[in-house]
């Protein structure tokens, strides 16, 4: 089953977006772009950062390093430096590991999604090669009925095949 | 514009880190600003860093201090409810990839077993797979095999013909059809083709599926009751054959 290609990266035009659909759409995806940038930046550059954002529909979404509160409170008070002490350092430097940790998870889980992404493609790519030599690998829709009957007759003939070899094997597992 | 992949870890070098730092931060404001006028909402951002005493602030002081207090004037649970800071905001990333992960995992091992499925049907024989391998391929073929079913009953459904039907009928049959409009044109065209080549050939039609296709591929193939049932392909074929006339 092929992905359907989305529309892509589109230039957009920078004026409130008409239509609510897309408005609330966009709102989401960018909103959830924008929390991952600050994110990186945080963990990137080692910085303080607070974000906040109204929906369209008045529901708040906000993101702070290192809480959202400590940042409200740092302007506010109009601080140029947080507070600091031995007690913070050590939070601080126990929170830094911890997010250590985790961003290496997320580093190992992404590397994952990639390898197996790039196998698919390969897979692809194998099965549009032997379509391209056996034409019962077409999709079937395009296959025609003569054809279709043809192919539903071997694989059902396999499929015994297999329910065969099956009890061969669990058999021969029950035994030994 | 340089595309490098970034480690997701702090930036040990100085100077990289400062430029990073500059050029990541510009790009924040833009996004705020732009999702901010997109979609008609406030907003504000506010970042301090280690290179200047004050933060820098977008909208402006003055805009950060109004989006605060509305911020402030909501329920302790509303401003709660979808407040995240980093630890949480990384955990998220996590599960969502851990998801998209098992997703394409899935996807491959359909991919796979599908083409243990197309190698059997020519003959690869079975013996290396495990017991798990083989009901995956039970199930492939359960599901190949009823979508089969469902595209013949809806060919057969709108070609009503026997398959021994004479060329005339045919071509009036291909113009019914046409104006039905409900045919695919495409497979309707391939099965009136074969019929009429044997109609005209005066053979059984399975005898002779010299079809045609890519390139002008042509392979012949067996029917079940008189030839071997797997179909089995022209002299070069990727793979070794099983049944060779």
């Amino acid at each position: 089953m092929a992905k359907k290609p989305s529309l892509g990266r589109q230039k957009i035009a920078i004026s409130k977006i008409p239509k609510k659909n897309h408005l609330q759409v966009t709102f989401s995806k960018r909103r959830s772009g924008l929390f991952k940038k600050a994110s990186e930046l945080c963990t990137l550059c080692g910085v303080d950062i607070g974000i906040i954002v109204f929906s369209p529909a008045s529901k708040v979404f906000s993101f702070g390093h290192p809480e959202v509160e400590f940042i409200i409170e740092r302007f506010l008070a109009q601080d140029p430096a947080p507070p600091d002490s031995g007690e913070c350092r050590l939070i601080e430097a126990h929170r830094n590991a911890n997010l250590r940790d985790l961003n290496g998870i997320l580093t190992q889980v992404l590397e994952e999604l990639e390898a197996e992404r790039k196998r698919g493609e390969a897979l692809d790519e194998m099965r549009r090669e032997s379509q391209r030599q056996c034409w019962w690998e077409a999709p079937i829709d395009e296959l025609g009925l003569c054809e279709l009957e043809q192919l539903g007759g071997s694989m059902e003939e396999l499929k015994k095949n297999v329910m065969r070899w099956i009890n061969e094997l669990m058999k021969s597992e029950n035994s030994s | 514009m340089t595309r490098k992949k970034v480690t997701l870890a702090y930036i040990a070098n100085d100077a990289a880190r400062k430029a990073t730092f500059k050029k990541r931060k510009k790009g924040l404001m833009k996004k705020v600003s732009e999702l901010s006028t997109l979609c008609g909402i406030e907003a504000c951002a506010i970042v301090y860093s280690p290179y200047q005493a004050e933060p820098e602030v977008w909208p402006s002081t003055l805009g950060a201090r109004r989006a605060i207090a509305r911020f402030k004037n909501m329920s302790e649970m509303d401003q709660s409810k979808r407040m995240v800071n980093q630890q949480g905001f990384i955990r998220q990333r996590i599960v969502k990839a851990e998801e998209q992960l098992k997703k394409q995992l899935r996807e491959n091992r359909e991919k796979e077993i599908g083409q243990v499925m197309y190698r059997a049907l020519v003959g690869e024989g079975l013996q290396g797979l495990t017991i798990v391998d083989l009901n995956d391929l039970g199930w492939m073929l359960d599901k190949t095999g009823k979508e089969i079913e469902e595209r013949i009953k809806k060919l057969k459904k709108s070609a009503p013909d026997s398959e021994q039907a004479a060329p005339v009928e045919l071509q009036a049959d291909k113009s019914s059809e046409e104006d039905n409009g409900e045919a695919a044109p495409k497979s309707n065209a391939a099965f009136n083709d074969v019929v009429a080549a044997e109609a005209m050939q005066n053979q059984p039609w399975y005898m002779d599926l010299l079809k045609p296709r890519n390139e002008g591929n042509a392979m012949s193939l067996g029917r079940n009751d008189l030839m071997p049932s797997y179909p089995y392909k022209n002299p070069t074929p990727p793979w070794s054959n099983f049944y060779f006339p």
